[in-house]
């Protein structure tokens, strides 16, 4: 008999009891079911997930194709980048820089990645000036290493704007009003409608003519003409994302919170205000240190479940712009590339789990008593 | 002075309803934006500006969403999916709730670990893997998409029903005990029924989750359109007539799709609220 098997027993008994080795049989049994599942639908394909980021594994016509062992290949197409200054235009005859409206122009930072002439050809993630020079990240997976920083972008905002909002919501809410009840209750809608429908909701509410509500709405207010393309601009395509993923997700955080309200006893409060403490003073003073636990958990529920996005990018672009998930997913679906959406999936594990880890860490958060 | 209290009083209270007014108009708007979409004549969906009421509501995208075989099989694919997600992760969750949750055994923390790191677990971690086993299994894809579902419904609802077990007075399995009933008869005629309240909530959380579910779905279906589920329908939409997005047919088939969720959800709402803030709040 083992150490750890005589601590689980009570203290009186000397030996394990017929009826204590009973009942770790029947739990065993009791617990099959539910590891055997997990292993079929998680630990399984994780596990063959790993193995084919290593080869070139490709569905081919209904058979599979047994990749071969390539190394990490995969993780070098999608990772590979190189930061250049992009070499400015110079007049041949003069040997200086060739002004355009008194600024230097430059060669086209795509071209110029395509001359270094390396093995894999590289793309254009990114341009910036800094000072007076041109520099350019270049990638092999472009469109990749896009999707990264476009679903880190997406998960930093949108989790943050829906921390405000929810709290915001979540105080108000605390108090006690008529009419609460209709305000929870409304406040399951966006959540209870499905990610896809309410994408497809707003995708409609943001057309770009003034079919679409926004239009409508910012034309009457006189700030656009009313044709105005959202998720055409490159720049307002992430935002648009967070715009629907806040509205959807604010209720789950703002629920959260409430119960966690919830649970602050209200003598606080008025001691405080005896006290003579400002609201603003009350809120961090009390109402946010107590409602840390509450706020660590949601964090960590919201964050890991933003990085995963895929229904909102894959319903209104598809193609046209990725999250992580959706770049994933059309590599093993649209290119049936199953080892580079497999060493994509890991990369995308290994930024969650870093996430999880981060927070475990920063917040301190045990969610085993 | 008193004058001057009660006239910031009624300032605050004047900003107070704004807010609360602001808070419901954003929560709803989007769903009746949806509405009044559905409820218009094709003409005045597509006219600019748009109109915030319909001019002449008509029926006529609802009859369209209900004459549209992929969206009703669509339907019919996901009640089957998403139901028996739900009495397949009930069944199976509450044996492992049970033994966590009431059971003295070796491995019972670790136990509680994986499913505890199991619900973290991103699917998209899992696709191509899975989706290599289901062809080599050559399993059909509703049966598939139901034991995929597994990966998101089970570890939540063990979670929660261990949660739930532990908190059962153990006099209760003693008691039986030395009536000389069996640990499972136990289990099955007098802790089992005590849970009903929380099979109910976890219930409908992995039911609401799995009518949800887009990304398996989309995958598992992409060579059988048959089996596609709702989620999948609706974002594949195509319409009756136009090449066009036919967005009034759309929006009705969101209206279809989300009223039962939300009147669902509106009915047990004390009992989701309870189960979406489990192991969040300490209380």
């Amino acid at each position: 008999m083992t150490k750890e098997s005589r601590a689980l027993q009570p203290a009186k008994s000397r030996g394990p009891s017929k009826l204590a080795r009973g009942e770790e049989r029947t739990a065993l049994w009791l617990l099959l079911p539910s590891f055997l599942i997990i292993a079929v639908v998680a630990l399984y394909p994780f596990g063959r997930v790993v193995l084919s980021s290593f080869t070139d594994e490709r569905f081919a016509a209904g058979t599979d194709l047994r990749g071969e062992f390539v190394g990490v290949v995969n993780y070098q197409r999608l990772l590979s980048m190189t930061l250049r200054q992009v070499p400015a235009v110079v007049d041949v005859d003069t040997g200086e820089r060739v002004l355009r409206d008194g600024q230097p122009t430059f060669e086209n930072p795509r071209l110029f990645l395509r001359r270094l002439g390396t093995s894999l050809p590289l793309d254009a993630v990114a341009t910036f000036r800094i000072g007076g020079n041109l520099w350019v990240l270049g990638a092999t997976s472009a469109s990749f290493i896009r999707s990264v920083w476009d679903t880190l972008v997406f998960t930093v905002s949108s989790v943050a704007i829906e921390t405000v909002l929810g709290m915001i919501i979540a105080l108000t809410l605390a108090a006690k009003f008529l009419g609460r009840g209709v305000m929870r209750a409304a406040m399951l809608v966006p959540w209870a409608i499905i990610t896809v429908v309410s994408a497809r909701i707003w995708e409609w509410m943001l057309q770009p003519t003034r079919a679409g509500f926004f239009n409508t709405l910012l034309n009457d207010l006189g700030v656009t003409d009313g044709s105005y393309a959202f998720f055409q601009t490159a720049a307002l395509q992430v935002p648009a994302m967070v715009a629907i993923d806040v509205w959807k997700t604010t209720p789950f955080m703002a629920l959260l919170l409430l119960a966690g309200l919830s649970t602050i006893p209200g003598e606080l409060y008025e001691a405080a205000e005896v006290d003579g403490a400002s609201p603003i003073r009350r809120f961090f003073s009390i109402t946010l240190p107590l409602l840390m636990p509450t706020l660590a958990v949601a964090l960590i529920f919201r964050t890991l479940d933003a990085l995963r996005v895929f229904d909102l990018f894959q319903v209104v672009y598809g193609e046209a712009r990725y999250s992580m998930a959706s770049y994933a997913y059309y590599q093993l679906i649209a290119a049936r590339n199953v080892g580079m959406s497999s060493a994509a999936s890991v990369i995308i594990f290994v930024i969650i789990f870093a996430f999880a880890l981060f927070y475990i860490r920063a917040l301190g958060v045990d969610r085993d008593e | 002075m008193t004058s001057r209290r009660r006239l910031s009083k009624t300032v605050g209270q004047v900003l107070f309803w704004i807010l609360i007014a602001v808070i419901f108009v954003y929560l709803i708007f989007p769903f009746y934006w949806a509405l009044i979409s559905a409820l218009k004549t094709q003409s005045e969906l597509i006219r600019t500006p748009a109109t915030y009421f319909p001019e002449n509501p008509t029926l006529q995208n609802f009859r369209a969403v209900f004459q549209n075989t992929a969206f009703l099989r669509g339907l019919g694919n996901s009640l089957i999916v998403a139901g028996s997600v739900t009495v397949l992760s009930l069944v199976v969750g509450a044996f492992a709730g049970f033994a966590l949750g009431k059971l003295r055994f070796r491995g019972r923390t670790p136990s509680l670990y994986v499913i505890l790191a199991m619900t973290m677990f991103p699917q998209i971690a899992v696709l191509a893997g899975l989706y290599a086993v289901i062809r080599t299994l050559g399993m059909p894809a509703l049966p598939s998409l139901v034991l995929s579902y597994m990966i998101f419904t089970l570890p939540f609802t063990v979670w929660v029903l261990t949660a739930f077990f532990k908190g059962l007075p153990t006099t209760l399995l003693q008691a039986a005990q030395v009536d000389g009933a069996s640990t499972m008869q136990t289990f099955v005629q007098i802790l089992l029924p005590l849970t009903a309240p929380a099979l109910v909530t976890t219930g409908l959380l992995a039911f609401i989750q799995a009518w949800n579910e887009y990304l398996f779905a989309l995958t598992f279906t992409s060579i059988a359109p048959t089996a596609r589920t709702v989620p999948v329908a609706i974002a594949l939409f195509s319409g009756q007539i136009s090449r066009e997005q036919p967005f009034g047919e759309i929006m009705a088939a969101a209206i279809v799709v989300t009223i039962p969720l939300i009147a669902l959800v509106l009915f047990f709402q004390n009992r989701i609220v309870e189960g979406l803030t489990a192991g969040a709040v300490k209380g």
